[in-house]
């Protein structure tokens, strides 16, 4: 009989909980709270049955569309043939965590906020633009 | 004869996965806890209230509480070992106590919020079922019972905090399956059994037969409340003033006992690596003047 390739096929260590995690999941994924525009990653816990993406969408980054009561609706991309579609799921919050991809971004605007207000405060005129790494100087060997 | 084979390898404990530490104490229940906790994510911060039952073996606990991923944050708490600061003195951990405690820690929560002229509640205890209806300008405070491990028979001492609690104002959903009185067979709640609960009708009923039947054994079971004169008839007074004595004044009183300023030791003090090692050579030094007189000197740089 051939293999089959229904919902979950394939995915029996891929949704497989990791060695000693298994069993009862930590109250503080239930506690988070998302709003519309984060960036989540979409994590599968084997564990929590309902609510499951599609194995495609493990690993994957999105921004969240929706909120709903127990659900998160997150947009990834997905690359269909020549064309790459954003596509809109929805997710129990069990199978998503926040995304640190766009913390880097976060903290620069505080920080480049508070250095234009710092200069502001002196008078001066400063640029918080990130400057490329320019070719090594002989003294950096 | 020592039977090898019985014993755990290293394998066995390499691979063992503890359940959470509240688990593992036995303190708490997950599954339940979830339920509690979770709120809807189209909610988002706002705070979801448990009202916490628990009950010691001389103290009754009951708390509002609400989650947090740093810990959970108590908005209120009432103990079973304030009530004799409204009058009540003996039997802290039976159904009327908790009733008390219940009112107290609504109450509480009520002036907290400044809900309390809203919301009065049930004063007078009737025993029937009483739900609070929403007033004009807020909603009444909801929040979810919690009970622990405890299990939920009819009659059991933590429904009896949810009546107080609700005939306090607080919004609980609940049913009147659970409340002592209910009856199986007739699927109704006996309102006059409840009302007897709540104003300590059993412990009165109780008293009433040992004095009759066995006095030595009322003697001592009963000894507190025969030290403070309290009588099987005078009991329902008791509690009614109790309860008009929480709703006058239900505000947390601070205790005016100082912290002590050193914490008393309650096991010994752990040693430190310099005094582990001089206590070791003291060891020493002592085994081998105890022992052969002329044993080495080198051991003493141990």
């Amino acid at each position: 009989m051939p293999a089959g390739h229904g919902l979950r096929s394939r995915t029996r260590d891929l949704f497989a909980r990791p060695f000693r995690k298994k069993g009862p999941t930590p109250l503080s994924i239930y506690l988070r709270t998302y709003k519309i525009g984060d960036y989540v990653d979409v994590k599968v816990n084997g564990s929590i049955h309902k609510g499951m993406p599609h194995k495609f969408y493990h690993g994957r980054t999105g921004r969240v569309w929706n909120v709903t009561k127990r659900a998160i609706g997150v947009e990834v991309n997905k690359q269909v043939g020549n064309r790459i579609i954003r596509k809109r799921i929805h997710v129990r919050v069990e199978h998503v965590q926040p995304s640190r991809c766009h913390e880097e971004i976060l903290q620069r605007i505080k920080r480049n906020d508070e250095l234009k207000a710092e200069a502001k405060a002196r008078g001066e005129v400063i640029s918080t633009k990130r400057q490329p790494k320019g070719p090594q100087t002989l003294a950096s060997w | 004869m020592v039977f090898v084979k019985a014993q755990k390898s290293k394998a066995y404990f390499k691979r063992f996965q503890v359940k959470y530490k509240r688990r593992r104490e036995g303190k708490t229940d997950y599954r339940a806890r979830i339920r509690l906790i979770n709120q809807d994510k189209n909610k988002y911060n706002t705070p979801k209230y448990r009202f916490v039952v628990r009950f010691t073996n001389q103290d009754i606990i009951a708390q509002i509480v609400s989650a947090s991923i740093a810990g959970d944050i108590v908005m209120a708490a009432a103990y079973a070992r304030e009530l004799p600061r409204y009058g009540l003195e003996v039997g802290l951990t039976n159904y009327a106590a908790a009733y008390c405690t219940g009112l107290l820690l609504a109450r509480r929560v009520l002036k907290m919020l400044e809900m309390d002229d809203e919301y009065e509640g049930n004063v007078e205890a009737t025993g029937e079922d009483y739900s609070v209806e929403p007033a004009e300008s807020r909603r009444p405070f909801r929040a979810l019972l919690d009970v622990g491990l405890i299990r939920t028979t009819t009659g059991n001492r933590v429904f009896g905090a949810l009546k107080g609690a609700l005939d306090g104002g607080l919004d609980v959903p609940h049913s009147d399956k659970r409340f002592a009185g209910f009856s199986k067979d007739s699927k109704q709640l006996d309102v006059e059994v409840h009302r007897k609960y709540i104003y300590g009708g059993h412990v009165a009923a109780y008293m009433t037969t040992l004095m009759e039947d066995e006095p030595e054994k009322y003697q001592s079971h009963f000894s507190e409340y025969i030290k403070k004169g309290l009588e099987p008839e005078g009991l329902e007074e008791m509690y009614k003033k109790v309860h008009a004595a929480i709703r006058a004044d239900p505000t947390v009183k601070k205790s005016e006992k100082q912290p002590p300023k050193e914490h008393k030791r309650y096991h010994l003090k752990k040693l430190t690596y310099e005094e582990r090692k001089a206590r070791l050579i003291e060891r020493l030094n002592a085994l081998n003047a105890a022992g052969a007189g002329d044993g080495d000197e080198d051991e003493d740089d141990e």
